[in-house]
């Protein structure tokens, strides 16, 4: 049996637990044995983003450590993933250590798309959503095809929120454009991240959905920032409480 | 030490990993009527398009196409309905107020509408100076996209050729398209 | 933590109206070029073809580049090779005082630009004029480009309306854009049938046949050839591609993402002068060569000058090309800038989410977004990283790699939520500007799983 170990991200354990706790349900659900190494801190990414690769270096061989024993890595955040997958090897290699996480870690949406494949889903949303396609989950994930590119369309959210009871689903007309958080980059030009988010935020209400739906967690919390300062009648929730609205 | 000397030593000192030439074959794209692909590119280009009938007189559709057109300056030896000659002047500046020019193309290329001109007048001013040009093509000499074009591609005695597909035009003011800027203001194909 | 981008973008994003239409007229050219690829089901063949034929002609410039000085020299042509700016104006000069041109025509050339030109040929008392209408419009106002493509995106019809109205003589109200062009045309055609010589740059120069190849659609580049007898073409080394059979996927690729058309009106290609004429080409290396030398910067050689990456931009869109320090802005410009001089065009760095958009539509696979990645990983060690962003980083280093600390800190957080908004807004709170701070939750995740909550 594959030992998975669950991935909480630094912004998710200390703002968002509720999306751990909806992580760990859903993979139990699908009879998956799954363990949460204590103690995690952060995956580096805000600091290597910003300039500091460097100062990510003690973060990314603790990453190893802590999850050496697991066969897969898993994490509701495709930004912190897409950053072990991409960069943590690329960071230890000038350590001249090998990265043993990046070969095996996944967004819980990958992993439940491509790995476990569900036919079905024990859950019921009946509620109108709008897919949030982040940058790094499109780009360096492929959760979803990319709009800048001539390739068939396909969408792994929309994929496994179609196994979900009742929920409607919605993309915006951008449909991948950025919202604006860039982490460093909200604080660093603050004026155009918030008209990034203000322009991204409208064009999910566009659609008539009731909830922005995403697999990041950053991206929901810079629009929540911004449905919240300007009372806008709309709400964000991250997708894998959608798929174990039951649990 | 010349500048070609000291630029090719710094590229020789920089230059790192030596890159294979590519293969270059692509499946591209090609299309059951290439005539009507043209004709519909072009249209969209802003162009026009006229295909002769087997009885049709070129000349009489040329004038009757172009009423009002006074200065028309053609160098082919088919073309009747000329009032002059361009490759007769001495300067290409005289072509200046040309209604209407008449030129032959090469071949056209399906997927953008484009004709291929390998100069074979005088003075190359004529395909841009003129109010509206005319460009009389074989319709069988058309190909499907650019790589077919660039295979037969060749350019003669002159020394200049041009891939002209519509009209000039311009979308520098606020992005409103205008047809028509420093090159002619409309551009017709006729087909034969 | 401002840079200079941050604070100039601020002031263009706060003109709501202005930067509503920027943003959404560049996403329109976007949009344009998404549907004429989608037309090319071989459209990400050529984007890998488009990357490996400029990795390989980049990688073998030596050989290219006299190959192409050989043949274009057998077609009669004159070859001139400038090491630096300087080196190209002072030829440049040279040919226009040989042949006593007072009255010089020239087609669009951010070479043109990067080399200062105008300016010093104006001071030695020659009129240059651009004959690009956006370009025109621009030199007529005395303001630079804000786009590389679309240069003067940035100026509305009644500007340009009242601008030829006095320059012109054009109707006073009139900013109907088929009136100014026409007015523009009629202006323009005397300059060309006046000039004694024209400029064009290039967008290919083909090694096997020593041609200039010159993409455009208002038909200026040409006009201004036809007319004058001296040619000067000049070109960036980059530009130099093998052969012809390259150019079938480049002519395909550049117009469909500069403007969404299948091609530019024209694309004309030079070979020889003209009867009683003379053509120069002036290879120019400025920086280039260095580049080479940069394996995780070389890809912007690739570079076709297309603008999509800017069209793209969520960033550039509302930020419009003031905001950026270096002459050419967006992502290709934040890179360009970077290599000509990382000391001093760094501001444009913070230019920047890192969505990777830009990547992904160049049509030559230049790694855009990946380059400004690694070079906000240089700042610190060229002493330009913000002292803030870096007092950040360590203080989050500091207490990212103590999980005691980093719990207690999460135990303690939810206080924060219940600060007054004096203190929690306020002028130091950029996150503030604009949107709420996020709740801290009463209970992390790892307490509860401790607890034993998390079932």
């Amino acid at each position: 049996m594959m030992k998975i170990g669950l991935f909480i991200p630094c912004y998710i354990n200390a703002i968002y637990p509720q999306v751990g706790v909806a992580s760990y349900r859903l993979l139990k659900s699908l009879g998956l044995e799954v363990d949460y190494p204590l103690d995690q801190t952060c995956c580096g990414q805000p600091m290597a983003n910003g300039g500091f690769e460097g100062e990510a270096v003690n973060l990314a061989k603790r990453f190893d450590e802590l999850f050496k024993e697991y066969d897969y890595i898993v994490g509701p955040s495709a930004s912190c993933v897409a950053f072990v997958k991409e960069n943590h090897s690329g960071i230890l290699a000038k350590e001249h250590h090998e990265c043993t996480s990046s070969g095996k870690i996944y967004d819980i949406c990958e992993f439940i798309h491509d790995v476990v494949k569900p036919a079905k889903l024990n859950a019921k949303f009946p509620h109108k959503v709008s897919i949030h396609n982040s940058c790094h989950g499109v780009r360096e994930l492929y959760l979803s095809s990319s709009s800048e590119m001539n390739v068939p369309y396909y969408s792994k959210l929309r994929d496994l929120l179609s196994l979900v009871e009742g929920v409607e689903i919605f993309e915006p007309q951008k449909v991948d454009e950025c919202c604006g958080f860039g982490g460093m980059f909200a604080i660093e030009e603050p004026e155009i991240s918030v008209c990034m988010g203000q322009d991204k935020v409208k064009d999910h209400m566009e659609t008539g959905a009731e909830y922005i739906t995403g697999a990041d967690s950053s991206c929901l919390m810079h629009m929540e920032g911004v449905i919240k300062r300007n009372k806008l009648p709309i709400k964000t929730i991250h997708i894998v409480e959608i798929l174990a609205a039951q649990l | 030490m010349t500048s070609k000397e000291w630029i090719l030593d710094s590229i020789r000192q920089h230059t790192q990993t030596k890159y294979d030439k590519p293969e270059l074959s692509v499946d591209a794209i090609t299309y059951n009527d290439k005539q009507a692909k043209f004709c519909d590119i072009l249209q969209q280009v802003g162009g026009e398009f006229y295909v002769l009938k087997e009885n049709e007189d070129l000349n009489k559709v040329i004038l009757e196409l172009n009423p009002d057109a006074k200065r028309i300056g053609s160098t082919l030896s088919y073309i009747t309905c000329n009032t002059y000659n361009p490759d007769e002047l001495e300067n290409s500046t005289e072509l200046s107020g040309t209604d209407l020019g008449i030129v032959e193309g090469v071949f056209g290329v399906a997927e953008n509408g484009a004709v291929w001109m390998d100069q074979n007048v005088k003075h190359k001013a004529l395909y841009f100076i003129s109010e509206k040009l005319i460009i009389v093509l074989d319709k069988n000499k058309i190909v499907n996209n650019m790589h077919e074009a660039y295979r037969q591609m060749e350019i003669g005695k002159y020394g200049f050729g041009v891939f002209i597909s519509g009209p000039s035009k311009t979308a520098d003011i606020e992005q409103a398209l205008v047809i028509g800027a420093h090159g002619p203001k409309g551009l017709m194909v006729i087909l034969k | 933590m401002s840079t200079k981008h941050s604070i100039a973008a601020a002031k263009f994003a706060a003109n709501k109206e202005q930067a509503t239409w920027h943003n959404e007229t560049l996403w329109m050219v976007r949009a344009k070029r998404d549907r004429l690829s989608k037309e090319i089901p071989e459209w990400e063949q050529l984007r890998d073809l488009a990357c490996n034929i400029k990795l390989y002609s980049n990688s073998h410039l030596e050989q290219l580049l006299q190959e192409f000085e050989k043949n274009a020299t057998a077609n009669g042509a004159i070859v001139h090779w400038a090491k630096d700016a300087k080196e190209h104006n002072e030829i440049v000069l040279g040919i226009l005082r040989d042949h006593e041109v007072k009255h010089f025509v020239k087609s669009k050339s951010m070479l043109a630009e990067e080399c200062d030109l105008n300016p010093f040929l104006i001071e030695k008392g020659i009129e240059v004029v651009e004959t690009d209408l956006g370009e025109r419009i621009l030199q007529l106002m005395d303001i630079p480009p804000s786009h590389i493509v679309l240069p003067a995106i940035h100026i509305k019809r009644q500007q340009v309306g009242e601008l030829f109205e006095e320059k012109l003589g054009t109707e006073k109200g009139n900013s109907d854009p088929t009136y100014l062009t026409r007015a523009a045309r009629k202006h323009l055609r005397d300059k060309f049938l006046n000039a004694e010589a024209a400029m064009t740059g290039a967008n290919f120069a083909v090694a096997s046949t020593g041609d200039i190849v010159v993409c455009t659609n208002e038909g200026n580049a040409d006009m201004g050839t036809s007319c004058p007898k001296i040619h000067i073409a000049i070109m960036g080394m980059e530009k130099i591609v093998p052969d012809q059979e390259a150019l079938g996927v480049f002519t395909r690729l550049l117009a469909r993402s500069a403007t969404g058309q299948p091609v530019t009106s024209y694309t004309s290609h030079y070979r020889k002068p003209r009867e009683g004429g003379e053509f120069h080409i002036i290879i120019v290396d400025n920086g280039r060569s260095q580049i080479l030398g940069k394996p995780e910067h070389i890809k912007t050689l690739n570079c076709i000058r297309c603008g999509a990456c800017m069209n793209t931009c969520p960033v550039y869109r509302r930020s419009g090309g003031y905001s950026y320090t270096y002459f050419i802005p967006g992502p290709i410009g934040i890179n360009l800038g970077m290599l000509y001089s990382a000391e001093k065009y760094f501001d444009n760095l913070s230019a920047c989410s890192l969505c990777l958009s830009c990547s992904h539509v160049c049509p030559a696979k230049v790694d855009l977004g990946e380059q400004i990645y690694r070079w906000r990983q240089e700042m610190d060690k060229i002493g330009k990283a913000s002292k803030e962003k870096k007092m950040m980083s360590g203080g989050m280093k500091f207490l990212m790699e103590r999980p005691k600390l980093f719990n207690s800190a999460l135990w303690m957080s939810p206080v924060v939520n219940i600060l007054p908004r004096f203190l929690k807004y306020n002028g130091l709170n950029e996150w503030g500007k604009g949107r709420e701070l996020p709740e801290f939750a009463k209970e992390s995740f790892n307490e509860m799983w401790k607890k034993n909550k998390v079932k």
